[in-house]
């Protein structure tokens, strides 16, 4: 299927097209809460989004933090100058949890809201960026992934979310979580769409040494891999339509076959000790006087200023910040971040020996979209294991994309595919494939022409 | 953790929490810790720590000093003096 941007492109725009575009978004954004900022008039072009945690130049860019309310920075990140460089419009920056804190969008002020139904999560923590992808015809989200923040809103809001190989598009400008997690990605409405989003992106930088420049391969498979660990504790639904899923696969000559990952549930814990060891340092450059809201009062010592300051953090940053300041402390170190190091390396080869032989897939995530208030009730090592799907490829860089296959209702159920590190073009290819059969449904075309 | 050892870590994290806040974020750190401490079932000996998920040489950049032309507006975001950003004491 032909890109949208390429059809976008191609059509005429009648008289008033971007003024009514602004509009219809406008109101969107009044009943679904999604962007944290909108420009006053719209650019001439096709539209893209960028998540909170990324900085655009002149914009304001807190990641949904309260901490970080005010920063302005005076720079774009490397993804949206090469956007803006290729002729791609800002629209604005959407919502997200709480520095990326959170896996159902729900962990900040006036958190948005599903468009397919509003009582329902968009998921997270790039949400925002999710829901605007739902809504927006012709739109690209630039959004950020360290656990599943891209994978997780794109299956609850019915898109496709792409997460790139650890390292291929650049992080300047990102408000960092987890360095050795962060992945700057893409939501869209088309493969199509990512292809050539991601062919704008990628690409060493040298703000960024850990930035890598290799080739990218579309090496296909034919064998489709269910590791028997990842499809425990999902829900009956969601399991019956994956198998329904996986039948048509078959039907259309994929292998589908079982592999086992004995230790790949061991990878939930490992994640959030290495996120939250490696965002307790990140979060400490927040100390009230640099970036974001001021405490005003000088006369203070550090220690009591800085702790001031720290008073805006929200309950989830919180939380972080003291399991993150744990598991570093000497006496503990080797046992909890030494230790899930190790056990990423350990998953590294395991996930690698198996995608050797093909993809992996299954349901991106275990549930279908929860209410509000249901998933604002979950404690947090309910919540965290939410992530049991979408984490292991998060922790081991390994490229993945969230597309929908199948709907119960209007919601749509979204399968993940992950193959090796720098084989990215492969995904795209295969969801671009299984979209020539398969219609995706969206409720609002905001900028239909 | 034991009430000393969770007050020692808000004090080293300059966190300050109500008496409400304190126990429920304390009641859930102790159970992601035990979380946590699952990972030990796992048998990792024998591979080394992955501080990174991809294998990437280590770059470096020239040693030279560039002009960051934006100074000014950067310094927006902190109140200043002169061309310092001001702060608490130390």
């Amino acid at each position: 299927m032909r890109s949208s941007i390429d059809e976008f492109e191609e059509k005429e725009k009648p008289d008033g097209y971007y003024e009514r575009t602004l509009k219809e978004l406008s109101d969107m954004n009044q009943k679904f809460h999604i962007f944290s900022r909108m420009p006053q008039s719209m650019e001439h072009g096709f539209q893209f989004s960028v998540k909170d945690n990324i900085c655009v130049d002149g914009v304001e860019s807190s990641a949904s933090a309260e901490i970080l309310e005010g920063y302005v920075p005076p720079f774009d990140a490397t993804a949206v100058e090469r956007m803006r460089g290729r002729g791609f419009s800002f629209i604005g920056k959407t919502k997200m949890d709480e520095f990326g804190f959170g896996t159902f969008g729900i962990n900040c002020a006036e958190h948005p809201l599903n468009p397919i139904n509003p009582e329902y999560v968009t998921g997270g923590s790039s949400a925002g960026a999710a829901a605007a992808t739902a809504v927006m015809k012709y739109h690209v989200a630039i959004a950020e992934s360290t656990g599943g923040s891209i994978s997780c809103p794109a299956a609850f809001c019915g898109v496709v979310g792409f997460t790139p190989t650890y390292g291929l598009v650049s992080r300047y400008g990102l408000i960092d979580y987890a360095n050795s997690l962060d992945k700057i990605g893409i939501m869209a409405r088309r493969s199509a769409d990512i292809r050539h989003v991601f062919d704008v992106i990628k690409g060493s930088d040298r703000y960024d040494t850990t930035c890598i420049d290799r080739e990218v391969n579309a090496d296909k498979r034919t064998k489709l891999i269910i590791v028997d660990q990842l499809m425990q504790n999902i829900d009956q639904a969601v399991l019956s339509a994956f198998d329904r899923f996986t039948s048509k696969l078959e039907s259309r000559g994929y292998e589908v076959v079982h592999r086992s990952i004995p230790f790949i549930e061991k990878a939930i814990p490992a994640y959030y000790i290495i996120s939250t060891a490696e965002a307790s340092t990140n979060l400490a450059k927040y100390t009230g006087f640099k970036y974001g809201k001021k405490t005003e009062d000088f006369s203070q010592g550090y220690n009591e200023f800085f702790t001031e300051a720290r008073s805006s953090l929200g309950t989830e940053a919180k939380r972080r910040v003291i399991l993150g300041t744990f598991v570093r402390s000497a006496s503990v170190k080797s046992k909890y971040y030494e230790k899930a190091l190790r056990l990423r390396r350990m998953l590294i080869e395991a996930m690698g020996n198996v995608l050797s032989e093909g993809f992996i897939i299954s349901p991106t995530m275990p549930i279908m979209p929860p209410k509000v208030e249901e998933a604002a009730g979950l404690d947090p090592v309910k919540a965290y294991s939410m992530d049991s799907i979408t984490v292991p490829p998060n922790l081991a860089g390994f490229p993945h994309i969230s597309f929908p296959y199948d709907y119960s209702g209007d919601f749509p159920m979204g399968a993940q595919l992950i193959t090796s590190h720098f084989n990215d073009y492969a995904l795209m290819d295969f969801a671009g494939a299984w979209e020539e059969d398969f219609e995706y449904r969206f409720k609002y075309n905001v900028g239909s022409l | 953790m034991d009430d000393a050892a969770f007050d020692r870590m808000l004090r080293i994290c300059r966190l300050r929490l109500s008496g409400s806040e304190r126990d429920r974020i304390k009641a859930d750190i102790d159970k992601v810790i035990t979380y946590f401490d699952t990972i030990e079932s796992v048998d990792c000996d024998g591979y080394s720590p992955a501080y990174q998920p991809v294998e990437m040489p280590a770059r470096t950049r020239e040693d030279r000093t560039d002009v960051f032309r934006e100074s000014d507006r950067l310094l927006k975001n902190s109140k200043t003096y002169r061309f310092y950003m001001v702060g608490p004491k130390i």
